[in-house]
């Protein structure tokens, strides 16, 4: 396509302008984690200091940030490869097998997005509450309490993701593998799985982002022994004061692994982020 | 294979044949294995469906339940009380108002960060350094956690030392406390919530351009039809079922604000922020009204399945499912 140079400086300047409004305040701020205390809200911003760490160590070992990371690793981990072990076959019987009300399952999974959390997230608080008070089934600030709430979101995302990347193998594939003595479920594990296996680890990147980045269903049943990083971040707020260098501190932890996985998996993305409808 | 469904007289006496006359005297371990091997898609999508019934299901039925009596977490009786946690609802001004301010978030933060993502889709198409690097700066605010990205802002819009004040007051432009003031807290999250959400209906619109065919568009081009002609009669149209799938993504995602607004302004001044979310949010934890919470719920999802049920609908029109 042949552009006009006087559109394309247009583009360029208007560009130039909104990709500077993203990233300024996410490295303003970053840039404020590695502050010391006396300049945390010096005015006009002070750009020229020594870094130091001291906000990470006050923040990781002070205020116990290493036990919410070790929590938030624990939930967002277990989340993904719980939707991932139950997600990954019903993806596979979508893709290969027809019947009847395959479709209908399908659609009624996109209408699973739909949802707000809030809908899911009060019932579950009750229930959690009648199944310790009335069977002694403790699931309220627990592992595996989250892990099974988390999979509202994730194993909808996980199946409509997966069953895009089994679409594209030829089913002739496992067919040949079951003329030469394979099973359906060994041609499964041996032949399909790891020809598919980027697509898994993008798949299961994009929902570890999601749950790692969950906030409002920990905020309900989380407790102290299971509190997340993303929970966590709002206790350096105080009405009165706000310790800016150690909120910055525990922002990055949140965001840095993000970011890495993020430009790891950027093409892959927009597939995951629209629920794969696109296709 | 799978057995193919299909009008034909051939497939259905098949069936009839290899279901009944087959198995008539066979042992019922084969019969099983036949049962199995038809139904065997069940075997790899029970248990997932299983868990989606638990934990999606279930919970809107027992909030259905919950909403019919008077459930509070301090007291043991709970007695029926039919429709009335709905009356109570929608008679509640605080309800209506964070309905209404809930509507305000959906129409803007929709609004805004689809013209600006659209806008910025049609602008990179026009250059061709750097498109790699903009692409990744621009994912960024996506893939961070909405309570990073409010509380982020909160620091940014500080009326003290605040860096957005600090860039006004070098035009001269005194300080301002937007997120303090009623007049001005609204817009001001639905321009962060634009902020973190417009680069992803620029990634969607961008990856929807990028599947259209481009013999259309040179052939209009070579005829003289103007850009704007190109773009209303041409790209648009094309775009159509793209459109709705970011629109869509994004109604529904504002609809459910929680987070940003949580960490800002957590629904102040006055109640001029306060989103359905949180108000539900409050009305159970805060103040212990769990069943009214949850009749408040259930409107919500009857809401927001009306307006994505419409929206489907045009969808489906396009798109066909695979």
């Amino acid at each position: 396509m042949r552009v006009p140079t006087s559109e394309r400086v247009f583009a360029y300047v208007i560009l130039i302008v909104m990709a500077m409004l993203v990233i300024a305040p996410v490295l303003a701020g970053s840039i404020t984690a590695f502050k010391p205390q006396i300049i945390w809200v010096s005015s006009p911003p002070t750009w020229v200091f020594e870094p130091t760490l001291e906000n990470f160590e006050f923040v990781f070992f002070t205020r116990k940030g290493w036990v919410y990371l070790r929590n938030s690793l624990i939930i967002s981990i277990g989340s993904v490869a719980v939707a991932l072990l139950l997600g990954v076959p019903a993806a596979y019987a979508f893709a290969r097998f027809r019947f009847r009300s395959s479709k209908a399952l399908m659609q009624w999974l996109i209408s699973l997005r739909m949802i707000p959390p809030i809908v899911v997230g009060l019932p579950f608080y009750a229930m959690f509450l009648y199944l310790e008070r009335g069977l002694g089934i403790g699931l309220r600030d627990t592992f595996p309490g989250l892990i099974i709430t988390y999979q509202t979101f994730l194993l909808p995302l996980v199946i409509w993701m997966m069953r895009g990347y089994f679409a594209e193998l030829p089913a002739a594939m496992e067919e040949s593998a079951m003329v030469e003595g394979y099973t359906r479920l060994g041609a499964l594990w041996r032949v399909v799985l790891p020809v598919v296996f980027p697509g898994i680890v993008a798949t299961a990147i994009l929902n570890f982002i999601f749950a790692w980045n969950e906030f409002f269903l920990a905020l309900i049943l989380a407790g102290n022994r299971t509190s997340t990083l993303p929970m966590t971040a709002g206790t350096y707020i105080v009405r009165t004061r706000v310790e800016w260098g150690n909120l910055f501190a525990v922002n990055m932890i949140i965001m840095a692994p993000v970011i890495v996985l993020t430009i790891i998996l950027r093409r892959q993305l927009v597939k995951g982020l629209t629920f794969g409808i696109l296709e | 294979m799978s057995t193919r469904r299909g009008g034909s007289l051939v497939n259905i006496k098949y069936m009839f044949h290899s279901d009944i006359a087959d198995n008539q005297g066979k042992p019922f371990s084969t019969r099983l294995y036949q049962l199995t091997q038809r139904r065997r898609h069940w075997f790899f999508i029970a248990p997932a469906l299983i868990i989606l019934l638990l934990v999606v299901i279930y919970p809107i039925i027992f909030s259905t339940g919950v909403s019919l009596f008077r459930v509070t977490f301090a007291s043991q009786s709970r007695p029926f009380v039919g429709l009335q946690n709905f009356e109570r609802m929608l008679g509640n001004d605080d309800f209506i108002q964070s309905a209404f301010n809930t509507l305000y978030y959906v129409v803007f933060s929709v609004s805004g960060s689809f013209l600006l993502g659209f806008a910025v889709a049609l602008l990179i198409r026009r250059i061709t350094a750097g498109v790699e690097l903009l692409r990744l700066i621009l994912i960024i605010p996506i893939t961070m956690a909405p309570i990073v990205v409010g509380l982020m802002w909160n620091w940014m819009l500080d009326p003290l030392f605040g860096l957005v004040n600090w860039f006004l007051g070098l035009f001269g432009i005194p300080g301002q406390t937007m997120l303090a003031h009623a007049s001005t807290a609204r817009l001001t999250v639905v321009l962060v919530d634009i902020w973190q959400w417009y680069p992803l209906v620029f990634l969607i619109i961008e990856a929807g351009m990028a599947t259209l065919p481009r013999a259309p568009f040179e052939s209009a081009r070579l005829e003289g039809v103007s850009s704007w002609m190109i773009f209303r009669r041409l790209t648009l149209p094309m775009l159509r079922p793209v459109i709705l799938v970011a629109l869509l993504l994004r109604t529904v995602d504002a609809f459910r604000t929680f987070d940003i607004v949580r960490v800002m302004t957590d629904g102040g001044p006055h109640l001029t922020t306060e989103t359905l979310s949180l108000y539900l949010y409050r009305t159970a934890f805060t103040f212990s009204k769990l069943s009214r919470a949850a009749a408040g719920s259930i409107l919500m999802l009857l809401f927001i399945g009306l307006i994505s049920a419409l929206m489907f609908r045009y969808l489906y029109r396009d798109v066909e499912m695979g």
